[in-house]
């Protein structure tokens, strides 16, 4: 998108949350992470490492927070822990990710137009336009973008590791911010090739890096535009509605059925985001 | 991946290049006789027919010629810019997974599962997809090294097998030793084979995350050494430290069967370990036992039953009878409360499935405590509805020889005695993984040429006194059978996904013809190199593995294309031999009061992935730390130490002393220490050197008095502070709470079934 089509077309995909954000979507990627399924293993990341070319900093500067891991696996304990002796439940993991929200709140801000919303509903960062004023990062609730404080590509691919590097991307240097594309050259890629063939893209005919590499498929990805989609299915199962469905004024509480597990997290910003979280479970066991 | 479809190829673009060495008519072979050929081939047998099976006679397929192509017309699939994916095998452990690895232009760059797999069915873990980065690792050998006057000093190929050949040649055939990490399929056929051109008996096989006393109470008690283990079936598992999501047997094939062990119905998960692990963490209810007792919970719980009515083999009654609840809750730390309530719990969930890990098998008496472990199961009758027959794998030459401790214990002592004059390693690093009490280092002086074919400088081949620098898993040819077999049973298949980065380094299949050629030059004279070997092995399999008469070409295509062969083998019925259970009472020990637990990471596994810098930036799923060491300590136990978390505490045993960091955790027993495998290496490259400690070396040699395994888990140390403080690198620092926030909500199960049960 060129600037100059940006500017023009700016107030199209600036709807706030008082508009319920951007509607005419062409696709809308979006998840759904089951935490009943997922054991916390860190599949996901390594894979997203892999994929998206994502430098090692080193214990250094991953003391000061410069990591890079745009799929991250969050573990807490039970909160009346501190009661207890043992953690008598395991863990809380949570895959935490771009949540690809429908009214991001890293976009208005950015003062350059490096973060924005594409018509497939990702947030889009423009490497080459950030300016690296950090905005985004500050007003992200997930804490899920990713400033690269330092030029990393000698340090964390010294020959020959670097002949590893996804060609389909690019190698980020200092000074831009970054974060999960939703493995946005699979999804190119697969557009591409549905256009060459002349249909629309299939559901399940690609999916990204860390839905594919995780044991228990506690990731499903897909087109929640798509009705058929095994995603926009869970969705609707779990009662889980995006902004664009609601229609005005959006709410946090449209679940007919309480009991379902699907929730979003941090809903209550209105933040809309793309990625559905599956309660975990536990039995009743004191 | 549905997305990627595996091309239908002859080998690959860069096959011609891999075999330019040898495009060469190959000599036709010797005459030999057909049973003598089919051992040699791999596929000798016990009990199979192999009526219709004809002795290839051109078995060199195409005449082993090879046509180079040129990448000015490559094949039609080959287009610059699209990736192209390659069944092969990964080979980062044991497990045996296939993978789908794209190529582009001639590089490999990235790893997925393979889906027809049916070990990890199209998925990967974090070990599996670093496979790359120890392909494309920067401190991988690429020249062979000769020790001269004491130092390594790289040397040209040539010179390194005519070294070879002349020190194996002037050597005893029967002092030559083979010392390997688990090994299976042709790589293991042809050590086998060499070992026999010795006429040497010494193959050692180690593996510090093993499974071999649980292999042997199997053996014994169900008459198969790894019975299939249908976790989706259970209602309820009951871990007693089997780490199986984690560092246990086939952690990627039991995560899928997890996956549908919580769906549905979903089953309940119970562990019962001293240090949480990835499993414990996933538990319903985890019970933190105390270190080395788990063996008397398990008959605590086995007498609770009792008392419920559930019969009680008559071999195992005195044992069951002694441990009443309320001793073994004084002994294990585990309240009578919560032994009834697992009882009760086992008996409502039927059928359950009760598994033994490393922390249980790792003692003094850690075949009685794993057999203790098992009386469970058959109490409950889970023999035959949750563990059930296997069967034998039809190619048992293929079978792997499984790694165990045992080895280490016995080689140390063959190189103390001066027993063996020239010894092989591959895929093992005994110098880091032996403790110190072993007097492993020292005794390898005594074996006068030590031959390690690695692809990293690691500790062990700073002691050698030759180098030879192998193939990566990327770049090499072979068959992989793995211990655990799940429903079909399986070779994989692994074939280059590009052009060796090293020229000259040869696979391991290759070395070995190299090695037998030396000995029994006649015999193997018909195959220049492994991958013809390779193509002759599929030529001659038996005719009911090539449905629809296949042509050897298409078959060798097909098998290579979908990665592995599927093969069959008759599951029988397994047995209920509980013999007698005799578990001692633990004494404790003023001097020592702590046990240490060094704790497999999926990850860093038993160190030999510390050298991959995505593994050693993902942070450990548990204390989530990166990039070092820590011990892991009960808040209790940190209380009375005087110590918060990043104090350096010594760890000391009878046998040495570690210094290291706390992490205070309330997932691990207040008499256990925990401190994570996989850092302190003192060689190994610029990822792995210099970074934590071993917790390896400060270990007791004591073994397990019935199967000579060392007591891994058995070591008792003691902590003191040190006064240093230095902060632990982790991710999310100490954010460990949500703060009222819903982050990661939870239901009950109850709930769940009623909403989402089937």
């Amino acid at each position: 998108m060129s600037l100059d089509n940006l500017t023009k077309d700016w107030s199209r995909y600036r709807k706030g949350i008082e508009e319920g954000g951007f509607h005419n979507y062409e696709h809308r990627w979006g998840m759904a992470i089951d935490l009943n399924a997922c054991i916390g293993c860190n599949a996901c990341s390594t894979a997203c490492y892999a994929e998206n070319n994502l430098a090692v900093v080193g214990k250094e500067r991953f003391s000061k927070g410069h990591y890079m891991h745009w799929m991250r696996i969050e573990r807490y304990w039970d909160e009346d822990q501190a009661r207890e002796e043992f953690p008598d439940q395991g863990a809380h993991f949570l895959p935490m990710l771009c949540q690809q929200c429908g009214a991001a709140p890293c976009e208005p801000v950015c003062p350059v137009a490096a973060t924005y919303h594409t018509p497939d509903g990702l947030n889009a960062q423009v490497y080459n336009r950030c300016i690296g004023s950090r905005y985004c990062s500050n007003n992200c609730p997930y804490r899920v973008r990713y400033f690269n404080f330092w030029s990393y590509p000698e340090s964390a691919w010294p020959e020959p590791l670097n002949l590893q590097l996804n060609p389909d991307i690019t190698v980020r240097d200092k000074g831009v911010m970054e974060k999960c594309t939703f493995c946005v050259q699979r999804i190119r890629t697969a557009k591409d090739k549905a256009k060459m063939e002349n249909r629309k893209v299939k559901d399940g005919e690609f999916t990204t890096a860390c839905a594919q590499a995780c044991p228990t498929s506690a990731i499903h990805f897909g087109d929640l535009m798509d009705a058929e989609s095994a995603v926009t299915q869970l969705w609707a199962k779990h009662q889980v509605k995006r902004h664009d469905e609601q229609g005005l004024p959006v709410s946090t509480q449209h679940k007919q059925n309480p009991a379902l597990r699907g929730y979003r997290v941090l809903e209550e910003l209105n933040t809309d985001p793309s990625v559905m979280y599956l309660e975990r479970v536990r039995e009743e066991l004191a | 991946m549905s997305g990627n479809e595996i091309k239908s190829f002859s080998p690959a673009p860069f096959r011609s290049i891999l075999s330019a060495g040898s495009a060469t008519q190959a000599a036709p072979l010797p005459r030999i006789e057909r049973r003598d050929f089919l051992k040699m081939m791999g596929w000798g047998t016990v009990g199979v027919t192999l009526a219709g099976c004809d002795l290839p006679s051109t078995v060199t397929l195409e005449e082993g010629k090879e046509t180079v192509v040129s990448y000015l017309s490559p094949e039609e699939y080959a287009i610059p810019g699209v990736g192209v994916w390659y069944a092969s095998a990964c080979l980062q452990c044991p497990a045996g997974c296939g993978i789908h690895g794209r190529v582009r232009e001639g590089l490999a760059l990235k790893l997925e599962g393979n889906p027809d797999s049916p070990v990890n069915r199209g998925k990967l873990c974090q070990m599996g997809q670093s496979g790359v980065q120890t392909h494309y690792n920067p401190d991988r050998l690429g020249k062979p090294q000769l020790r001269k006057h004491g130092k390594l000093v790289d040397i040209s190929w040539d010179e390194a097998w005519k070294v070879l050949a002349e020190k194996v040649g002037a050597a005893s055939g029967a002092r030559v030793a083979w010392f390997t990490g688990t090994v299976s399929g042709h790589q293991a056929v042809l050590i086998g084979e060499h070992l026999e051109a010795l006429g040497s008996k010494h193959h050692f096989v180690h593996e510090v995350i093993n499974n071999a006393v649980g292999r042997a109470v199997n053996q014994d008690v169900l008459g198969e050494a790894m019975p299939r283990l249908d976790i989706d079936k259970a209602k309820l598992v009951l871990s007693f430290g089997a780490d199986f999501l984690g560092t246990w047997v086939s952690p990627t094939h039991f995560a899928t069967e997890y996956a549908k062990f919580r769906s549905g119905t979903r089953g309940v998960l119970v562990v019962a370990e001293p240090k949480m692990s990835l499993t414990g963490a996933n538990a319903d209810l985890w019970l933190a036992v105390r270190p080395g007792t788990e063996g008397m919970l398990a008959l605590g719980i086995a007498h609770a039953l009792m008392k419920k009515g559930v019969s009680v083999p008559e071999a195992a009654r005195a044992a069951v009878t002694a441990y009443a609840p309320e001793k073994a809750a004084e002994i294990t730390g585990i309240s009578v409360q919560r032994i009834e309530q697992v009882a009760a719990l086992l008996k409502q969930h039927s059928p359950s499935l009760v598994l033994a890990g490393a922390t249980v098998e790792g003692q003094e008496q850690g075949y009685q405590a794993a057999s203790a472990v098992m009386l469970l199961n058959v109490m409950l009758g889970n023999v035959g509805k949750t563990l059930v027959s296997r069967g034998e794998f039809p190619f048992p030459q293929l079978s792997p020889r499984t790694g165990n401790t045992r080895d280490l214990v016995a080689f140390a002592a063959a190189a103390k005695d001066k027993a063996l004059d020239v010894a092989f390693f591959y895929g093992a690093n005994p110098v880091y993984t032996a403790p110190d009490s072993l007097g492993l280092v020292a005794a390898l002086q005594n074996i006068p040429f030590k031959v390690v074919l690695t692809q990293f400088p690691d500790e062990t081949a700073a002691q050698a006194d030759l180098v030879l620098p192998v193939a990566s898993s990327l770049e090499d040819w072979g068959t992989h059978v793995a211990d655990y077999q799940p429903e079909q049973g399986v070779i994989t298949f692994q074939q280059p996904l590009m052009e060796g980065l090293y020229p000259g380094t040869p696979g391991l299949g290759d070395a070995l013809l190299k090695l037998l050629k030396m000995r029994a030059a006649q015999k193997y004279s018909a195959f220049n190199d492994y991958f013809s070997y390779l193509q002759n092995a599929v030529a001659s399999l038996p005719e009911q593995y090539r449905a629809g008469g296949l042509t050897n070409k298409q078959l060798w295509e097909q098998t290579l294309q979908k990665g592995l062969l599927t093969v069959d083998s008759a599951p029988g019925s397994l047995n209920t031999n509980v013999g007698e259970i005799t578990l001692n009472e633990i004494k404790a020990d003023a001097e020592y009061p702590l046990r240490l637990i060094p704790s497999p990471r999926l990850g860093l596994w038993d160190g030999r992935h510390a050298n991959i810098p995505w593994l050693q930036e993902a942070p450990d799923q548990i204390s989530k730390i990166v990039w070092d060491s820590w011990a892991e300590l009960h808040p209790s136990t940190a209380a009375r130490l005087g110590v918060q978390e990043g104090d350096v505490v010594e760890i000391a045993s009878a046998h040495g002393a570690i210094k290291v960091k706390v992490y205070v955790f309330k997932g691990v027993h207040p008499d256990a220490i925990a401190v994570p495998l996989g850092q302190g290496h003192e060689e190994y490259g610029r990822y792995a050197k210099g970074l934590g400690v071993n917790p390896l070396k400060i270990l007791s040699p004591a073994v397990d008095a019935r199967t000579g395994e060392l007591a891994l888990y058995g070591t008792r140390v003691n902590a003191t502070r040190t006064g240093v403080h230095e902060e632990l690198v982790k991710e999310g620092r100490n954010n460990i709470s949500q703060r009222g926030r819903k982050l990661v909500a939870t239901i009950t199960a109850e709930q769940f079934r009623r909403t989402e049960g089937v």
